[in-house]
């Protein structure tokens, strides 16, 4: 499962390749962190990014049919 | 290496870090990510004074790739834009497993040089960069089976010990060539005491090669111009030509560096020159 919080969205400059967004901080994601976006090697969104950590709470699990639960 | 190279008038080794595996356009649209755009950032760079670039390799929207055949596609990009320039490829990877480290060093031909990371180091909250000593010597393994030379990555004090232990349980090709990495987190304090407190606890006959990130970049550059060490600049390790300001591109970087170089008396190596220093096989 990849974390909730991911979207692919092309860059706003033109760069047409969609790229990891993350929709908890509102930004593109660097290159390594969409690593963990993904669960990519064995790394967990749940307990390996702190941005997902900071959210999830207060994001998923309250009554979101689509949320997944942390 | 000390101050009495800089007053010899050595040639300065300029490294081209062009992409790096930690940010990408999302930080600065001109990074290359691309085969293609890396290859003619390596071009690019070489004009401006590199003699050696140091590559990452991407999957097609920019994201980290680890594959031989992904870093094949780039080598081969390097070569068709590039004239000469020395190529060296990560072995670098949070949480990557130890197997994917050492798909770069699989490439035909295989890359002149390589990276090793000597110890640990932390990302972001949760995560290490590993680096146990069995992988460093895995990895050196492989690379010495292959006739790629080390680039060793010191990213802390603590990491020259490591340099040491290495020495010890492997018998390393003359001249050993150490990154002395300077800046926040797990990196050794960006300080002129500690650059040279690195310098002085480095194995004797060890040649170096300097490398600050972020803002630390241009004056750490300036440092191992002056005392007698070698300069990595890049896209990799900082975005901003000034405070505020994104680099154009990687080239930006290294001419900056090479006219530096050039004022305070030592001239750019050719790779040629770069080659013979290192003890590259020709």
């Amino acid at each position: 499962m990849t974390c909730p919080f991911s979207e692919y969205r092309p860059l706003p400059d033109g760069d047409g390749t969609p790229r990891a967004y993350c929709a908890a901080a509102e930004e593109f994601v660097q290159a390594m962190r969409a690593d963990i976006c993904n669960d990519r090697y064995g790394l967990d969104h749940a307990t390996d990014c702190e941005i997902y950590r900071a959210n999830a709470d207060g994001e998923v699990g309250n009554g979101n049919e689509s949320g997944d639960a942390p | 290496m000390t101050y009495e190279d800089y007053l010899a008038g050595d040639p300065v080794i300029l490294t081209a870090a062009l992409t790096g595996g930690v940010h990408g356009k999302e930080a600065n649209p001109n990074l290359p990510e691309t085969p293609e755009e890396i290859g003619r950032a390596a071009a690019e760079a070489e004009a401006a004074g590199a003699s050696v670039v140091h590559l990452h390799a991407r999957r097609p929207n920019g994201e980290r790739s680890f594959s031989t055949e992904r870093f094949q596609e780039i080598d081969d990009a390097v070569r068709r834009y590039a004239d000469d320039v020395i190529i060296q490829h990560s072995t670098g990877g949070t949480a990557a497993p130890d197997d994917h480290r050492a798909r770069p060093l699989r490439t035909d031909p295989a890359p002149e040089m390589a990276s090793l990371d000597m110890g640990p180091l932390n990302r972001y909250d949760r995560l290490t960069s590993e680096n146990t000593r069995g992988l460093v010597d895995d990895l050196y393994d492989e690379m010495r089976t292959r006739g790629i030379k080390p680039e060793l990555e010191v990213f802390n004090d603590g990491h020259l010990n490591e340099v040491h232990g290495l020495l010890e349980r492997r018998d390393l090709s003359a001249p050993v060539y150490a990154t002395l990495i300077f800046g926040p987190g797990t990196l050794t304090r960006p300080t002129p005491q500690n650059f040279l407190n690195s310098v002085a606890n480095l194995p004797p006959g060890a040649t170096f090669n300097t490398l600050g990130f972020g803002r630390h970049q241009l004056p750490f550059a300036t440092m191992g111009v002056l005392f007698g060490g070698h300069v990595r600049v890049g896209l990799e390790d900082n975005i901003y030509l000034r405070r505020g300001e994104l680099a154009e591109s990687n080239a930006q970087l290294v001419e900056r560096v090479a006219e530096i170089s050039e004022r305070l008396g030592r001239p750019v190596a050719t790779t040629d020159q770069a080659r013979e220093i290192l003890g590259l096989s020709a």
